[in-house]
């Protein structure tokens, strides 16, 4: 049975080199040209760079829309983007612009940010570790989550869907490997709510969720 | 002061130390030198005699240099400082020819160690030009900015930013720091050391001798602002909120801090503050030495509701002091304070001494709220506000520096 490898990671944030946006329009503009990685880090890394855990909204176009531009419609339709549900990062920027362009057709005023809350746009570097740890079994997985860092959880479940395969995590990318029917853990794991959850939630999801899975299997003769 | 990671492995827990131990082992015998202008008094000092040891402890060969001068030198960096944040001050030919031999001389003690250094972090604008200075540099150079620098006066920037723009990356507290420089801009939040003397845990026998040494009422609420004497700190407009408090309830108030070699205007700022005071002697004016970190400490531990009101401020550590030690804040909504007071949840965030003694008043009439605040608080620093995550920053930034590709993935 391959092993697991349970890998950690951490960001280290850096200006994009865009200037920053002061309206809706700038807004817009630079989100049409920005390196892809600028949008999946105010999209996907927000969970993982140093911030309040609970924001308003998961991604940083809705948060900067409610609270500099006081667009709460804008909010709203930005705010439940889920990034996952893309493919690619292309349309996941078509998407968000779509829903800009929209707004500013709707719009008789271009909203402004007041100076000093401007949109800056970052990117990250993503740093990944070899903890040398490795689960065997399926079966420990959820002990072997319990123990993770926020690191390892953001890096095997949300980071993981930017890689090959692409939109899956690794532990159902993993477990899809191995010989067995092991589906009852996938289906765990990839009907939680991962947009919404702090990652520390989410590993407690993750940990309930295959525990009751393990719990099930012991009591059947 | 010799200082191990292992005695962070229970606070930030053993994954943390094994990710630092790691990265340490790439870069292992690397030499790095931290320049700055002061070895106490104020958030950079405390940054570096904690964040020194600890990467001699990864391995690294790590320096801390502190330049020298003398009190025009110092004048005139603070009038930089303050340009930086924003002030209109006039700085004249000769004052930045004056800022420019001092580094001159200060390079040549320091020549040496900056040539072969393979990193050199310059911690603010007092020693920036030494890169300049530095023709056969060897290694790779990163400007440190622990200032609010978001809406520079001009004049000043436009003077500093030919030395800046030279170097190889710089790194800020906020986004909204940045400037637009030629080079990589990294974001890096600062830290405190919780198993400091300014952080430890204190017996309630040491509280309650600092209690009396400064004749605090243990019967009526007590506020407390612990900073430097400096105007961006607002102590007057601190002095005012008290004022408009203490016309309900009957408060005390601390305005505590120690001075600083690289800061002469200190004595100025405390002689206003002590006239707006008055002598009412619920107000207490404390210029504590540099090295009063355990009253400092039992100070924030003994306050109510812990005030940082400035009107700029680089990141404000003594918010993340006063959080770490369970306190609600009320801070200034500026700069780095906007990332740790969290509305309603650690604190509150205003612009004025009104909506200072507002959310003073809403507090004190909720003690149910205080604490509450103070126990979100505190779980944020420990999240992300200490000093592993800051270290494994400065790691990463240096790893990143120091190899050749530039993929937004590293492994290590």
């Amino acid at each position: 049975m391959n092993e697991f490898e349970i890998m950690d990671c951490v960001l280290l944030t850096r200006m994009s080199g865009l200037p920053p946006a002061l309206n809706l329009r700038e807004l817009r503009d630079r989100i049409a040209t920005c390196h892809p990685d600028v949008i999946y880090h105010h999209f996907c890394e927000t969970t993982l760079a140093p911030s309040f855990d609970y924001p308003d909204y998961r991604n940083h176009f809705a948060v900067w829309a409610k609270h500099s531009l006081g667009d709460e419609i804008l909010a709203e339709r930005l705010g439940i983007i889920d990034p996952y549900a893309y493919t690619s990062i292309e349309d996941l920027r078509t998407a968000t612009l779509e829903i800009i362009e929209e707004r500013l057709s709707e719009l008789s005023i271009v909203p402004w940010a007041r100076v000093g809350h401007e949109f800056h746009f970052m990117k990250a570097i993503t740093v990944v570790f070899d903890t040398g740890e490795r689960i065997r079994h399926p079966d420990e997985l959820d002990s072997a989550i319990s123990r993770m860092t926020n690191g390892s959880i953001y890096f095997h479940i949300l980071e993981a869907r930017r890689r090959v395969p692409l939109g899956l995590d690794d532990f159902s990318a993993w477990l899809q490997n191995l010989e067995g029917d092991w589906s009852h853990y996938v289906h765990a794991i990839t009907a939680i709510d991962v947009i919404f959850c702090t990652l520390h939630e989410l590993q407690k999801d993750l940990v309930r969720e295959l525990k009751l899975i393990r719990g099930k299997k012991r009591k059947k003769p | 002061m010799k200082l191990s990671l292992d005695a962070y492995e229970n606070i930030a827990g053993s994954s943390v130390i094994q990710q630092l131990r790691r990265l340490g082992e790439k870069l292992k015998n690397t030499r790095l030198v931290h320049i700055n202008s002061t070895r106490e008094g104020g958030g950079v000092a405390e940054i570096l005699a904690w964040m020194v040891p600890l990467m001699q402890d990864i391995g690294m060969e790590t320096h801390w240099e502190v330049i020298k001068g003398n009190t025009e030198f110092f004048t005139i960096t603070k009038a930089i400082h303050n340009g930086l944040q924003g002030a209109p001050v006039l700085l004249k030919k000769k004052d930045w020819d004056t800022y420019l031999e001092i580094n001159a001389q200060n390079f040549q003690d320091l020549k040496e160690v900056l040539t072969e250094a393979e990193i050199v972090v310059i911690h603010d604008p007092q020693p920036t030009p030494l890169l300049s200075l530095c023709s056969e540099r060897k290694g790779k150079w990163i400007w440190r900015a622990h200032i609010d620098i978001s809406h520079p006066f001009r004049p000043v920037w436009k003077a500093l930013k030919p030395f800046v723009q030279k170097f190889d990356a710089s790194i800020f507290s906020m986004n909204q720091f940045a400037q637009p420089l030629p080079h990589d801009q990294f974001l890096v939040e600062p830290s405190i050391d919780p198993l400091s003397e300014k952080n430890m845990d204190l017996a309630p026998l040491e509280l309650e001798s600092v209690r009396a040494e400064y004749d605090l009422d243990p019967q009526r609420p007590l506020l407390v602002q612990i900073s430097r004497f400096d105007r961006f700190k607002d102590p007057i407009g601190v002095i005012q909120s008290y004022r408009l408090v203490h016309k309900i309830i009957p408060v005390q108030l601390v305005l505590a801090g120690g001075g600083a070699s690289d800061d002469p205007e200190g004595k100025e700022v405390m002689e206003e503050v002590l006239e707006a005071a008055e002598n009412d002697p619920d107000i207490h004016i404390l210029l504590l030495p540099p090295d009063a970190h355990r009253t400092v400490n039992a100070l924030q531990r003994l306050a109510d509701i812990i005030i940082q009101k400035s009107t700029k401020e680089g990141f404000g550590l003594t918010v993340t002091e006063g959080l770490w030690k369970g306190k609600p804040v009320i801070g200034g909504d500026v700069g780095g304070i906007q990332l740790q007071v969290i509305d309603n949840h650690t604190g509150f965030l205003v612009n004025t001494p009104e909506g200072a003694a507002h959310w003073i008043r809403f507090l004190l009439h909720h003690p149910g709220r205080m604490k509450e605040m103070g126990k979100t608080g505190k779980e944020f620093v420990r999240e992300n506000f200490l000093l592993t995550r800051h270290l494994r920053e400065y790691l990463t930034l240096i790893l990143f520096l120091l190899r050749e590709g530039r993929n937004h993935t590293i492994m290590v």
